[in-house]
Formats: C-alpha cells, structure tokens, sequence
C-alpha cells in the first residue's frame, strides 16, 4: 500500500469522526405527517412489468442448457441432421432487438409479434436438442427425471414441478394459476396427438414433455420481469 | 405471381387480435376487419451514403469553376447504356457525355439516369437541396426527419412513420422498414405506427421457420393456447395487465402468422425473386438487396399488408474509385425504380375496384447529401452539403424541376422566396410539401419546413 492511500484512509476516518453526533446534541424529533396522510413514502404500482433484454434471455438460454457459449449452442442447436432447427444467431439479431452491425441497425427498443416468433423458434430448438441430450447423457440438463410412457396427474406433478423450478424459479404449486392441471392436460393432449405422428424423432412422451418445455421457456412470467 | 388476399390476411390475424408489443405499448393495433383509414400507400426510399447527382439528377458534363466532370478517363462507362460521348474534348484529354432531355420536361439528366427516363412525365425532380451537412447519420437523418441530430440523436419521426402514424394505424403492418432510418418519436405519435425495423426481407422467414421432424404445428399451438390463457389469467390478477395482455395477443397472433402459408412468402426472398423476373433480380450486382426489397413491397401493397414500406439502396458511399461503381450503382437504381413503376401500373389496387396501385403509391425518393464536384486523388469524390430527391405521387406534378446548384461550384442556390426570404430549398420543406399532399397539417410532424406548393398536382 503507498503513502497516498494511507493518508487518504486517514482522512477518510477523520472526517467520519468529525460529522458523528455529539453525545450533548439533543435529539430531534421528525415532524409528524400531515392530516390524511398515512404513510410518508408511496408504494403504488408506478410501472408495470418490464421486458427483460434481448442479451438476458439468450444468456439464460445458454445457462439453462448446460452453461454454453453462443457458439457452441448455435452448433448443437443446428446440428448436422438436417432437422433446421435453428439457423445461426445472426440470423435473428435483428429480430431478436439487437442491434446488427452488418446492416448497422440500432437495437429494437420495442418488441413485437416477430420477436415472439424468434423466440419461439430458438426456445424449440433449444428444448428438442435438451430433451435428444437428457435421454442419453447424464446428468440430465432439463428433463432431469424419467419419462415413463404411462403417466398419471399424480406422477406428472413432481416431474412439472422440476421444469417449473428450473425456468420459472420457484414451484409450481405456487404459481397463481391453474398451471399444474393446465400443463397436464397440455402434456396428455400432445402424447395422445403425438402418437398418431409417424417418422418423429420423439415418442410421444417425449413429444409431451418437450410440449412442455415450449410452453415454460415462453412463458410471460420467463419474460417479464 | 403470389395471390394470397386480403381476407386471407386478415383471418390470419384475427384470432390473434392483433401484434401489440409486450411492453404494454402497441405495435400493431388489434386486428381489425374494417378497412384502412386510408387506401394510399407509401413508399420511401433512401439512397445510402450520399449519390453523385453529378452523374444522374443534376449532371456536370463541363469543366467549369470546381467542377470535375465524368469523362472516358476517370469513369468506367461501358456498363452505362445511356452514356454517349461529348464533343467537347476535356482537359484530360478524354470526352464526358452527352446528357439527357426527355421531350417536353425540363429536365437535364445524366447517363446514369438509366430508364427512369422512360418515367420523366410522372416525376418532380428537386435539386439544390440544402442538406448542410456532411456526415453521414446526420445527413440521413436530416433527409427523413427535417431535424439534424441532436447530441447524437433524432429529434423528430422519420417520413415513413410519420405517414404510417397518419394513415396506416389501422394496417397490419402500417410500416415496414428495411434498414431505412426510421424513427418514431414524439407523444402525438401512435405506438402502432413503430416501425418493424429489420435487416433484410428473408430476416423475416427465417424467424417464421419451422422444423417438422420433432414438433407439429398442432402441438405448437396447443402449446401457444395454454399460454395465452396464462396470459390472461395473469393480467387479470396484474396491477398492470396491459404487458400481459399483450403477450396473450401476441401468442395468438403467432400462431395465425405461422399457420399462413401465403404470407411467409411474402417474407421469403426466394419467392419474392421467383415471383418478379421482371426486376431482374439474380443479374443485378450492386442493387439486388434492394430489388428484393421492391419486390416485397409490390407484394405487400398488393395483398394490403403494409401502409408504408421504406428501403435503402445502398453503395453510393465512393470515396475512392468513384467511377468504378457510382454511375453503375445509379444505373441499377434507376432502373429498378423504373420497372417497379411499370409494375404498380401494372398491378390493381387490393381494395379499390378498377384502379391500379400507381394510382395511390407515392414515392420519396432522398439521399444523405451529395458529393464533391472535385476529384480527389483517389479518384472519387467526398461528402458534399448539396442534395437531390425524387418524388413519384399522382398527387405531385410531374415533370417538374424545382431548386437548382450553382453551376459553378454544385451549391444549393435560392429556390425562391419563402417566408424567410430568398434561399434554397432544404429538406424540411420536401417533408412538409409531401405530408402536406395528403391534407396532413406538417406543423403536427416537422418543427420547420414550407409547403412548396409548386410542386403540388
């Protein structure tokens, strides 16, 4: 440590010493609130809720779906397989509201149906390749449980719960919705459509729960803050 | 030809109510079926890095006080259809060209005017623009706004949002802007007017793209319904729903937007060139994203999707090796606006019988300013405080000429008498003049700015 930060710490304390109360100062009394007033600080709703930006949720994104770079979520997002799952991120900058310096276009400062549909198709993407992932490597990043064939409402909650905690932060059974019962039916009406689908990639369980992870990554409570 | 209709657009959005921005702040009205406030469309165009007029709009042919005009010497012109040599032998020994005078215009053009000419009755042409400025952001914003930018920033709405505002809150799209300097700024604007700001067309079709192998669009739209209705469940308990409100339109508006074949082709570049050969599109080598541009807005005026459609052409910024490129850029930019003149001739108005889209499109057509009547020596030309622009409306008089350069040095000179006296015609007089042709008052839009009213029809 040099001299000049000593001496600044120092002055620091001095100066602190100095505008600390005398113990013979008398001690002032706040005035008291005007007739009708209650409390002395508003705390009415001043805005609603915020659009968090762009660059938070594909960090998030990255996060979720075990720690990646862009880059390296870009490859296993797209993959080799043909599936056109995803592009590239530059893709969408644009339509994801950042800004794109190849065009030079200003970042997006509000948000519209085609940004809902950007998201949706990275959240897609990113949900399918999270499930192919999870039923063939542990640990598992999303799907962290099994995924019988036949399940009841009883075994689908717990299970709803961990997605529900890892996109939404906090459990389902707190969620001021209906949202348990509304995600399984969601779940059983997908498996049941799923297994009239022929040359898919996913069982129809499978085809369920990734149903689900759709409808948690884009859920408003995942976008807003 | 694509031929997807208006009913079907408007039935792809219905259930959807709408795009409205999920910050509470509406992008897009709430779908309705009722027509348009209005039936005319808007197309505004900007040409990106300030154009030689010296070679098209306001031609120097002559070696006269600052003047350095294209010759045979510092110009690649065997790509330049209309350059024919001039007599007059230059001081570098080589020849400029010939200009060009349509019959019964009073217009003066240069070679790279290309086929507009075959259009010069239907246009107004000013010159001597006082853009007063050379810096790029703020030549364009200056051009679209009226205002120069302040600390950095615009201080007003650009002229496509200003239109969308007035006659296209009711479109679905009242204004679509493809990498055009477009701004919405102000509160007497509508938030629906914000224009959907993107790089290019096909950004579109790629952000509507779906894969199969995992997913059906059925799923997805059970998936979509769920959260709509946890979007209205929430806004129902929300101090403020309106954010989740909006999210509830959104979802629906997706789900219709993707299950519409018809209009993720208006949004698809290959389609887009498919369904226009006329412009040519796959030999063009400097205009192409623009042409691609030109053509989604003849699809998205012809299927009433959008109310304004704003573009850039770009590549005028030459400052070296001006005459490899600048007089075929011009070239390929005049006669794509050419051929998409031919093609609103061509195409009938969506909602109004018997009337053909030229009847009700209105062209602007600006730059941020112009370039240096001197060569430098790097055998291009700089930023230059003079300007032109272009307007194509059937409310505008055709053939008509109005402001004019010093001839010796390619500065704005007076324009005529306004209400502070003699001076140049400047960019907030050609907003105002435009706006003013719909019966917009420009004082709600534009701070400065005189209605010219010369150049109205």
């Amino acid at each position: 440590m040099n001299l000049s930060r000593v001496l600044l710490g120092i002055s620091i304390v001095a100066l602190l010493a100095g505008c600390s109360k005398s113990a013979s100062e008398p001690e002032s009394q706040p005035a008291p609130l005007p007739p009708g007033h209650g409390v002395a600080q508003d705390t009415t709703p001043k805005e609603g809720p915020r659009l968090i930006t762009a660059e938070s949720y594909i960090r998030t994104y990255l996060t979720l779906f075990g720690g990646l770079s862009p880059m390296q979520a870009q490859l296993e997002a797209r993959g080799s397989d043909g599936s056109k799952l995803f592009d590239t991120w530059r893709d969408y900058l644009g339509t994801m509201g950042m800004p794109d310096y190849r065009y030079d276009t200003p970042r997006v400062s509000q948000t519209n149906t085609l940004m809902v549909a950007t998201f949706e198709r990275a959240g897609v993407a990113l949900c399918d390749r999270a499930l192919e992932h999870d039923r063939a490597v542990k640990p598992r990043l999303i799907y962290d449980f099994d995924m019988p064939a036949k399940l009841d409402a009883a075994a689908f909650a717990p299970r709803f719960d961990v997605v529900h905690r890892t996109f939404l932060n906090y459990p389902a059974q707190l969620a001021p919705t209906d949202r348990t019962n509304r995600f399984w039916k969601l779940y059983q009406d997908t498996a049941a459509a799923h297994a009239k689908v022929t040359g898919s990639r996913f069982s129809p369980a499978e085809a369920g729960w990734a149903a689900v992870c759709y409808g948690l990554i884009r859920h408003p409570e995942f976008h807003l803050y | 030809m694509m031929t997807s209709s208006r009913r079907s657009f408007l039935k792809a959005f219905l259930a959807g109510a709408g795009f409205s921005t999920m910050a509470g702040a509406p992008l897009f009205r709430a779908v309705a079926a009722e027509p348009a406030k209005s039936d005319e469309f808007f197309l505004l165009i900007h040409a990106l890095g300030g154009w030689d007029v010296t070679l098209s709009l306001d031609p120097r042919w002559e070696e006269k006080g600052l003047i350095d005009p294209a010759s045979t010497l510092n110009t690649t012109f065997g790509t330049i259809r209309k350059w024919q040599n001039d007599a007059a032998k230059l001081s570098d020994g080589g020849y400029s060209f010939q200009v060009i005078r349509p019959n019964g215009t009073p217009f003066t053009f240069g070679p790279a005017i290309g086929n507009l000419t075959d259009h010069a009755s239907r246009i107004c042409v000013v010159n001597g623009l006082a853009t007063n400025t050379v810096s790029h952001p703020d030549g364009q914003t200056f051009a679209v706004t009226g205002r120069h930018l302040n600390g950095g920033r615009p201080n007003q709405s650009s002229i496509d949002v200003c239109c969308a505002n007035e006659f296209g809150t009711e479109q679905l799209l009242p204004v679509v802007s493809v990498q055009y300097p477009s701004y919405l700024l102000g509160a007497q604007m509508d938030a629906r007017a914000r224009p959907l700001r993107i790089a290019t067309i096909g950004t579109m079709a790629q952000s509507l793209a779906r894969a199969t192998l995992y997913d059906t669009q059925a799923e997805r739209n059970a998936v979509n319904a769920v959260l709509t209705e946890e979007a209205n469940d929430l806004a129902a308990i929300s101090n403020d729903p309106s954010a989740l409100q909006g999210f509830g339109s959104q979802y629906g508006a997706l789900q219709n937007l993707l299950t519409n074949t018809n209009l993720q082709n208006v949004f698809s570049e290959s389609a887009l060139v498919a369904a226009h050969p006329e412009l040519n599109i796959s030999t063009l080598r400097y205009q192409r994203a623009a042409a691609v541009n030109a053509a989604f807005a003849l699809e998205a005026f012809r299927n009433n999707l959008a109310r304004c459609v704003s573009f850039i052409f770009n590549g005028f910024d030459t400052h070296a090796g001006n005459y490899t490129n600048q007089a075929a850029t011009q070239q390929e930019t005049f006669d794509t606006l050419a051929v998409l003149l031919a093609q609103l001739d061509q195409i009938p108005h969506p909602t109004r019988t018997g009337h053909k889209l030229s009847e009700h499109t209105h062209i602007l057509v600006t730059s941020d300013f112009c370039r240096t009547p001197q060569i430098n020596l790097q055998r291009g030309r700089d930023h230059y405080p003079n300007g032109s622009a272009l307007i194509i409306s059937p409310k505008f008089k055709g053939k008509t000429l109005y402001g004019k350069t010093d001839p010796l040095q390619l500065l704005p000179a007076n324009a005529g008498t306004f209400l502070d006296g003699p001076r140049p015609v400047a960019p907030p007089d050609l907003l105002a003049t435009f706006v003013s042709a719909f019966g917009v008052d420009p004082q709600k839009y534009f701070r400065e700015g005189e209605v010219i009213k010369e150049l109205l029809a």
